[in-house]
């Protein structure tokens, strides 16, 4: 196994930012943490890096227990948000610095360097300083800083935040690439859902210090096991609107939406109690423009050209996004109906688990 | 530009000239009366140099202990400038990067004794060195002027300012605390060392009071408890007071010519205009 975590936790003072955390993140994978703002995802990637210590649980990579040991001999390369360059030093000597610490022979250092440099294609910035580099080239200097040191777990901070949108792009195909090429252990910390979806082979979705789910971007796109992780992946995020168990024959049930008399259909397996108050929740797509359905009133439609949105409200006053492919109506200021197929029809209960 | 903000500029550079000669002059006055004999000092009040000669320099050269004062003020001058930058430096690294019990009393204390006047210390400074048999000694000239909390101050500041992820990739690279001070943080603004030494030698170089009060011995004087010597039977000399002077002065001037830009920041740096 890569990384394990068992039941980990972390408090500062009295607050605690993480409760006991369990997680195994195979070698070779690629994990992302993701969540909100203080939803403790940098404090965790910061406690496997041993740059936090534990209050309590075990932190293992490679099988070995690293709980207390020092951030140098844990094995693991960080790439921080903000790159963390040695500004005096040139590219050669930033990616060397490791090695020279650990007294590499000289042969050593120039054949690391080098190979991290060709990987990344910095060969010709090798003499620069990181102040005569763009960006993207910084956030190569920094990754390839963590090469060449062959760590067993690459752990990154939110390290394309700093990087205009185009760059972004392109910097994430570069991971992608990069992880392919390397094969080795990433963990990646972001609260850009989209980052985590592209980049991640199993997402690690975050609120209040707890893993809310865990699994495959896309096990977590269809099938979110509660209202703040099918509210978070995803964008536009998904559309919630109250209702109440209305009717159920056999997996059938029938939801009443709140202060109307609309109903939505959908399949449950699980126990569901008629009169029950729910939170039903539909992605944009899954929405469409129907004869009969909810009547929404469009306030406004942005065009993209292959797809559109259209930003409606209920008659209740609540905010629900559609998303069209290919649409060229104009459907500002006008009412239009919405209806959805059973099966993309999610239902939460009032603590926001998901009833299945 | 438009003539009110020309006639500005033309009052505020008359002012500042002004200013300058006021500053100056003291400098200028001594320059010329040690180029005179000292029969035509007395009741001379011509502002123009109207002799020229280096007989003051020649006899305050030949004729006093200059030279040994001279040793005297750059060793001691070296040696506290080093001491105080290297110890500042470390007690600052660990106020500012090291987390202990009782950091936040410990800098507490460094920005009081900030707050207290030099003079008010003397005394106590004194009697613990005579009690520690150190007057006359080099012991005694140097340890007390190794409190410098503006330097620990500035330095705080600045380790302050550099980003913990620094901190962070040295630890995850293999550094210790040495290697964070001396191969990162140091380096990252040779700037403050270089202010915080030109600082600490000028102020070291031109101290009067502690050394005049700790020394009687007049080989072990620096500069500028030297001069107080330098009379002769019949009063005092004063074109070789004045040479004397302005020898004192010569180091100090020369390294504000040289490092002109750099004491200018050092002083900003140490008034906390600039961080």
């Amino acid at each position: 196994m890569g990384v394990r975590l068992t039941n980990v936790a972390k408090s500062f003072g009295s607050f605690q930012a993480l409760k006991d955390v369990s997680m195994e993140i195979p070698t070779g994978s690629f994990a992302v943490f993701v969540g909100p703002s203080g939803c403790g995802k940098s404090t965790l990637l910061r406690m496997i890096a041993g740059l936090e210590e534990t209050s309590g649980g075990q932190i293992a990579i490679d099988d070995r227990d690293v709980t207390a040991v020092e951030p140098a001999d844990r094995q693991v390369a960080m790439v921080f948000q903000n790159y963390a360059l040695y500004p005096h030093l040139s590219v050669f000597e930033n990616m060397a610095f490791s090695l020279r610490l650990a007294r590499r022979p000289k042969e050593e250092v120039n054949r690391r360097v080098q190979e991290a440099a060709r990987i990344l294609q910095l060969e010709d910035h090798l003499p620069k300083k990181p102040s005569q580099l763009s960006g993207g080239q910084r956030q190569r200097v920094a990754i390839g800083r963590a090469i060449v040191r062959q760590p067993k777990v690459f752990l990154f901070d939110e390290p394309l935040s700093n990087l205009d949108a185009e760059l972004r792009v392109q910097m994430r195909l570069e991971l992608t690439r990069l992880h392919r090429k390397l094969g080795a252990t990433m963990i990646y910390v972001t609260h850009d859902q989209v980052e985590a979806m592209t980049l991640a082979d199993r997402i690690f979705v975050l609120k209040g210090g707890v893993v809310q789910q865990a699994g495959a971007p896309l096990t977590l796109y269809d099938d979110p096991d509660n209202r703040f992780v099918a509210g978070f992946i995803g964008s536009p995020a998904m559309n919630f609107l109250p209702a109440v168990i209305e009717a159920r024959e056999g997996e059938r049930v029938t939801l009443r939406l709140e202060g109307g008399d609309h109903r939505f259909e959908t399949q449950l397996a699980g126990d569901a109690a008629l009169g029950q108050p729910v939170e039903i929740g539909v992605r944009p797509e899954h929405l469409q423009i129907a004869d009969n359905g909810l009547p929404v009133q469009v306030e406004v439609a942005e065009e993209l050209g292959d797809v559109s949105y259209l930003y409606a409200r209920t008659a209740t006053g609540r905010e629900i996004v559609v998303q069209r492919q290919g649409s060229r109506d104009r459907l500002d200021g006008q009412t239009v109906q919405l209806s959805a197929t059973p099966r993309n029809v999610l239902v939460f209960d009032a603590g926001g688990a998901r009833l299945r | 530009m438009s003539p009110m903000k020309r006639i500005e500029n033309t009052v505020l550079t008359v002012l500042t000239l002004l200013a300058a000669l006021v500053w100056i002059f003291p400098l200028y006055w001594t320059f010329v009366t040690s180029i005179r004999s000292d029969e035509n000092v007395a009741g001379n009040t011509s502002i123009l140099p109207d002799e020229f000669q280096l007989k003051a320099y020649l006899d305050a050269i030949f004729n006093t202990k200059l030279t040994v004062w001279y040793v005297n003020s750059i060793g001691t001058a070296v040696i506290v400038t080093v001491l105080v930058v290297l110890i500042s430096m470390l007690c600052a690294y660990a106020l500012s990067q090291i987390r202990f019990p009782g950091r936040r009393l410990l800098y507490g204390i460094v920005l009081g004794s900030f707050m207290v006047p030099a003079q008010t210390l003397v005394v106590t400074q004194f009697v613990l060195m005579n009690d520690l048999n150190l007057i006359n000694s080099w012991a005694g000239i140097i340890l007390p002027q190794l409190i410098a909390p503006v330097v620990i101050i500035v330095y705080k500041q600045f380790f302050d300012s550099v980003p913990k992820e620094m901190r962070e990739a040295v630890v995850l690279d293999g550094g210790g605390e040495y290697t964070i001070l001396f191969k990162v943080f140091l380096p990252l603004n040779w700037g403050i060392t270089t202010a915080m030494s030109i600082v600490t030698f000028i102020g070291v170089w031109n101290a009067f009071f502690w050394p005049f009060l700790v020394v009687t011995s007049e080989d072990m004087m620096t500069i500028p408890v030297g001069i107080t010597q330098v009379n002769d039977a019949f009063g005092v000399a004063y074109a070789r007071l004045m040479a004397v002077a302005m020898l004192a002065a010569l180091p100090v001037i020369v390294t504000y010519i040289i490092f002109q830009r750099r004491v200018t920041e050092a002083i900003m740096i140490s008034s906390g205009v600039k961080g």
